[in-house]
């Protein structure tokens, strides 16, 4: 029984840094274009049929096939934003709030329908990063797992190190704190919030293609995600990466420990992605501003 | 003996975080006053307000409206105990007409009818001169236009006591003497007023009474010649 | 209402009822549907639009209307009005309870709320199946037995029209002036006496409502309910038909859905793309129209009159009249 949870709990870790990667990406694109984004499950859907489609068709390798597939989620990011998101930006855009919640509403429908129809709505299986599995003492663990748990930390610590070595990533912490101060020492604002929503975009879909093996692919695989990803970020305190990497290891574990202890395994799977969501709707309830980091700051 | 102050403060505290914003304000105001509420800036004086028109719960201490606790009570409960209060930054229904911004106030009390309620919102709307622009969204009103359409707003509350905060702030000096004159008229109609403004000189033309307010306390209170000598407000203004 | 618009108003009357007659089978029975979407969304409209609480969670209240109505109904025997009526009731106390919890977020976080709330609804919709027949379907007795959908019709234009002037009075009541005014400026609106409180958590119990009416219309004409309906890709078909048409109106939002759900329907043949389509319009509308697409026409409409009067009243001031 303990080999089982503590299984579980492995397996629980592995998906929770997935999902912290999934909210740090989230956090970056709230903090700094200060909208609540919808979509990102979507990208995070498309990331990983990107990864699919360049090991099927051009013959990528799983392991690089991850790179393309963050670069295609980038541009994928930066295209959305440009023609949708401009507004935002704009001072003569009324009820901007409105304006986020809803944009990015219709271009979660939009993606999720459009992949309907380019992918089909049949699950499809990335090949393995690595087949096979890893046996150490009395526990068995799918390499798939292991690499996905490596990369997803590999891209967390390069984030971390983008934010706070590179002076890209140190401006967009400027941006993040305060777009009038940041524009008055001459960062250009539009060139940000384009590298902040792709940014985000990229470590949501490298997440989607880490996950392909594992879970495999269908268009709605973003719809829990969607909505998970702000539990997390809200549960990690809104602005804050670190509070967020906390926050999705956290639900990971929880999760998968919520799945093995469900006393009816009939129920367990489909509750468990309930799971997520009532924390998402306690969250919102008791703490809107989370567990660490700074106090909301309102959308307008 | 004094009468039932009309609202008073006994004790008022408020903090942010770390910071306390109010400490201790003991202020009472009788029926009747013209009172100017005055301090550097983050002496408190909106959270003061804010907190007498039930904006924010106070941290400790109690209010009293016209003798009865009040400390607890929702923006719109103090609106219908008639306490009408003006925003520093104006706060409108930006696409509503003016006259529906009137409306608003006029039809949420209650035992109000369509017709009376616009009576009596054309006649406020007259008095401040906005009576054209009616129909007019509130957002295409001038900045000086929509200060005049939150006292509107407020005054169809028919109420007992008005709270400004910063009436004169970005103001031009030909609308700042009209509001002055508004002010005056309310005033000998009966309404009792409680001003917060960083324009002292407008305050002294209009205030009979005025308060100081520094860090969060309250450190002078009288007329507005004993004020102005008082060294404790001159150097809480200088040391800023 | 001018002359021009009672006139037009009584033609469409006049073409609703006939409509029957005037087309196939196939055509009647997207028309009640696109009726059932017209209440849908028109409702969601004076949720969202008007008194400015976007709520992402509506689907769930025309699912919860549906499954209690039909519940009660195969379970219980309840007769199919009082199911209905159950429905309704069902969800004026879950969304007075909704927007009871809703009260402090604003924006962004109450959209997540009720999108998770939704969401929530419909797992536990599917996990327990044994009591609504989870993905599979609940079976749920019609309103009606025959061969025909012309009782649905008549139904449906008799639900659809009352709603319709139940929200118009709402609209002009005082009651709407207080939800314009919570949704321009909460703060201010307390300030001015609103009962902010009562009326947010009005707007819940009253939209959740005719959505939940619905709901129950639905099931009881399709015969077979799935937890789909509360899904959030229905969701956005409703939020797509009123933006499309208008949000902040909720005629226009009927519009958009009664136009919407036939232009869907005569694409059939497009099969999964439809779907593409009505995603790719609302954000087309939404970046290029925000106040949707009717509003536009209006405008345009009104420019054409303007200048066609401008141009009579100039010939008139040349003739010296």
């Amino acid at each position: 029984m303990t080999d089982y949870l503590l299984i579980q709990a492995f397996n629980g870790l592995v998906i929770g840094i997935i999902y912290a990667v999934i909210a740090a990406g989230l956090t970056v694109i709230f903090s700094i274009l200060k909208i609540v984004n919808f979509a990102h499950g979507e990208v995070y859907m498309m990331g990983g049929y990107f990864a699919y489609f360049a090991i099927a068709l051009a013959g990528v390798p799983p392991l690089p096939a991850v790179l393309v597939a963050m670069a295609l989620s980038f541009a994928l990011s930066v295209l959305v934003e440009r023609t949708l998101l401009t507004p935002l930006y704009s001072p003569t855009t009324e009820r901007k709030g409105d304006y986020g919640i809803l944009v990015t509403f219709g271009i979660s429908i939009f993606l999720r329908a459009l992949a309907l129809i380019i992918y089909g709505p049949y699950p499809l299986r990335p090949p393995s990063f690595w087949p096979g599995v890893a046996v150490v003492g009395g526990l068995v663990m799918a390499w798939d797992r292991v690499f996905a748990g490596g990369a997803g930390i590999a891209m967390l610590i390069g984030l971390v190190w983008f934010m706070n070595r590179t002076s890209w990533g140190e401006a967009l912490n400027a941006v993040s704190q305060s777009r009038e101060s940041a524009a008055i020492v001459g960062i250009n604002d539009q060139r940000f919030y384009m590298l902040a929503f792709g940014l985000g975009g990229a470590l949501a879909g490298g997440a989607g293609a880490l996950v392909g093996p594992i879970y495999s692919l269908s268009p709605s695989m973003g719809l829990l995600p969607d909505t998970q990803a702000f539990a997390i970020v809200i549960l990690g305190g809104m602005g804050s990466v670190a509070g967020s990497i906390l926050a999705g290891l956290m639900i990971g574990v929880l999760e998968s420990m919520f799945v093995a202890l469900f006393p009816d395994p009939s129920r367990s799977l489909t509750y468990a992605q309930a799971f997520s969501l009532l924390v998402l709707m306690l969250v919102l309830l008791i703490r809107p501003t989370g567990l660490f980091g700074r106090a909301h700051v309102a959308m307008e | 003996m004094d009468a039932l102050p009309l609202i008073e403060a006994r004790d008022l505290t408020k903090r942010f975080g770390g910071i306390l914003a109010v400490s201790n304000l003991n202020l009472a105001v009788q029926q009747g006053e013209l009172v100017g509420l005055i301090g550097p800036n983050g002496s408190g004086k909106t959270t003061t307000i804010n907190m007498l028109t039930g904006h924010l719960a106070p941290a400790a201490g109690h209010i009293f409206l016209r003798g009865r606790r009040a400390d607890g009570h929702s923006p719109s409960e103090f609106a219908a105990l008639r306490v009408g209060r003006t925003f520093q930054i104006t706060q409108l229904f930006s696409r509503m007409s003016v006259l529906e911004n009137m409306l608003v106030p006029g039809l949420a009390r209650p035992h109000s009818h369509w017709t009376a309620a616009t009576r009596t919102a054309r006649r406020h709307l007259e008095f401040l001169g906005l009576a054209a622009l009616e129909t007019l969204r509130a957002k295409n009103l001038s900045g000086g236009q929509q200060k005049l359409l939150e006292l509107g707003r407020a005054l169809m509350l028919d109420p007992e006591i008005l709270f400004l905060d910063e009436p004169f702030a970005g103001v031009n000096p030909f609308l700042r003497d009209q509001i002055i004159e508004l002010v005056r008229k309310l005033h000998a109609d009966g309404r009792t007023f409680v001003i917060v403004d960083h324009d002292i000189e407008a305050l002294q033309r209009l205030v009979q009474r005025m308060v100081v307010m520094s860090r969060g306390e309250k450190i002078a209170d009288g007329t507005v010649t004993e004020v102005r000598e008082d060294q404790e407000v001159l150097r809480a203004y200088a040391g800023v | 209402m001018s002359r021009w618009s009672s006139a037009f108003a009584l033609v469409l009357a006049a073409l609703a009822l006939a409509f029957p007659f005037m087309v196939n089978a196939y055509w009647l029975s997207v028309g009640v549907l696109a009726m059932f979407y017209a209440i849908v969304a028109a409702s969601w409209a004076l949720l969202a639009g008007y008194a400015g609480q976007f709520s992402f969670g509506h689907m769930a209240f025309v699912s919860l209307g549906a499954y209690t109505s039909g519940l009660l109904v195969m379970t219980f025997g309840v007769p199919i009005p009082l199911g209905m009526a159950a429905g309704v009731l069902m969800c004026a106390i879950v969304g007075s309870g909704i927007g009871f919890v809703c009260l402090r977020m604003r924006g962004p976080y109450l959209a997540l709320f009720t999108v998770a709330f939704s969401e929530v609804l419909r797992i536990v919709i599917v996990s327990e199946n044994e009591v609504t027949g989870g993905s599979g379907g609940l079976e749920v007795t019609p309103l009606f037995h025959g061969a025909t959908d012309m009782p649905y019709h008549y139904l449906g234009l008799a639900l659809l029209g009352g709603s319709l002037a139940i929200m118009q009075l709402l609209v002009t009541s005082r009651w709407g002036l207080f939800f314009r005014a919570i949704r321009e400026n909460e703060d201010a609106a307390a300030a001015a006496g609103v009962k902010v409180v009562r009326f947010r958590i009005l707007a819940f119990a009253i939209t959740s409502s005719f959505a939940g009416l619905a709901g129950g219309f639905y099931g009881h004409y399709i015969g077979i309910l799935t937890p789909d309906i509360g899904s959030v890709d229905q969701m956005g078909l409703v939020v797509a038909m009123a933006v499309i048409g208008g949000a902040e109106s909720i005629i226009a939002a009927m519009i958009g859905a009664l136009g919407l759900e036939f232009l869907v329907e005569s694409l059939r043949s497009y099969g999964q793309w439809r779907l593409v389509l009505f995603g790719a319009l609302l954000l087309l509308t939404m970046r290029f129209a925000r106040n949707g697409l009717l509003a536009l026409a209006w405008q345009w409409l009104a420019q054409l009159n303007f200048t066609s009067l401008a141009r009579g009243r100039g010939r008139r001031a040349l003739r010296g009249g």
